[in-house]
């Protein structure tokens, strides 16, 4: 595992004072889309001294091993996960027949609700980086036994590819 | 005697605000989060100790995972779509969110849904709260630990918010909006959004709005 860093940029705190810009020796800072460039970023962190926001961080390249779960623990997060995404089911369902009256945002509001504790679920039941072994894991069992014919097999390989 | 408010943990001290807990009119709502009166507790109430999960498949050896179901796979893409916005990694991000919604499209429609099974399914969830929490505190694993004070804090708000709507329809919602907090799930009913999510404690930017007012 390198200990290579680079930059990222949080567009909501940039106060576009561009400090960056003058202390990047690289240029990696001076982009069309506001994104650090990552290919020309070395990680040196004058940006991010610089930057009057602290909208600057600087991230490692290569991330560590994830926290071990034990099972018993993995066991009720994905209990509970089940639960929760059978009532996302039911409440968007409703939702999307009512929609457009208080109980169809009501069960909208519902629906939102639970996918969001259910994703904080999945990652402290071993998901939570999208660059570890368990993610890599799961893609490639999809890519190996797709659930079902029209499975976006392609997406799963892409993705693959693109993480470390 | 001190009541606490088990969605956002706001004490009613009634030494303190000299009016019993009691004496306090059957809409009175909680300050911070709007939860209903029957959504607070003594706070001497000691609970009798959860059972904890034991029961459970030793895959350690095997190097497998458990299966998981379409809608546990949903969520597990649409989170690991948000890690990659995050580290903005857009085209991560994007395929992530693809497997996501063909996760979502096939996960099985639930038969005969209403609002009734919603109340009842979420009422489920926060009856296995306490063993989840008791199973993450016997792990000494402080991250699930986490998830469940968030988690339990707004499936009792859905649960409080689900049922005033069977009791009182579409007048709950009358003159407010329907804000839903993007990083835990938190659902407030008011005219704006608070100023701190009572359950994660972000600020007012990170809620949605997902009705208009009428």
């Amino acid at each position: 595992m390198s200990n290579k860093k680079i930059a990222v940029r949080n567009l909501r705190l940039c106060t576009k004072d561009c400090l960056c810009l003058y202390v990047c020796p690289t240029g990696a800072t001076d982009t069309e889309n506001s994104i650090i460039d990552p290919e020309k970023c070395i990680g040196c962190g004058e940006c991010a001294q610089a930057c009057p926001s602290a909208a600057i961080s600087l991230v490692p390249v290569d991330y560590p091993e994830q926290q071990p779960k034990t099972a018993a623990v993995v066991s009720a997060l994905n209990a509970q996960a089940q639960r929760k995404s059978y009532t996302e089911k039911a409440a968007s369902q409703i939702a999307a027949m009512v929609a457009g009256s208080g109980l169809g945002y009501l069960l909208e509001a519902i629906g939102r609700s639970e996918r969001l504790v259910t994703e904080d679920i999945m990652r402290e039941a071993g998901y939570m980086l999208p660059q570890s072994a368990n993610v890599r894991q799961l893609l490639e069992d999809l890519v190996a036994n797709p659930p079902t014919p029209s499975f976006p097999i392609e997406t799963a390989k892409q993705l693959l590819k693109l993480l470390p | 005697m001190k009541y606490v408010c088990s969605i956002c943990g706001y004490v009613h001290d009634e030494a303190e605000k000299g009016i019993p807990f009691a004496d306090l009119p059957a809409d009175w709502k909680c300050p911070w989060c709007g939860a209903s009166k029957s959504d607070f507790s003594p706070q001497e109430e000691k609970e009798a100790p959860a059972p904890i999960v034991t029961d459970v498949p030793d895959l350690s050896e095997t190097h497998e995972l458990q299966k998981l179901s379409a809608g546990q796979m949903a969520a597990l893409c649409s989170s690991l779509a948000r890690g990659c916005e995050k580290q903005y990694k857009a085209e991560e991000s994007r395929l992530f969110k693809e497997l996501a919604d063909y996760f979502t499209r096939s996960t099985p429609a639930v038969e005969d849904a209403t609002v009734m099974s919603v109340a009842d399914a979420l009422k489920e969830e926060i009856a296995f709260y306490p063993t989840l929490k008791a199973t993450a505190e016997a792990a000494k694993d402080r991250g699930a630990q986490r998830v469940c004070v968030w988690g339990e804090k707004v499936t009792r708000m859905l649960y409080s918010l689900i049922n005033q709507y069977l009791e009182k329809g579409d007048q709950m919602l009358e003159g407010n909006d329907i804000w839903l907090c993007t990083v835990c799930g938190f659902v407030y009913i008011g005219k704006d959004a608070p100023e701190l999510c009572p359950v994660c404690k972000v600020p007012a930017w990170k809620f949605e709005k997902i009705s208009g007012r009428n």
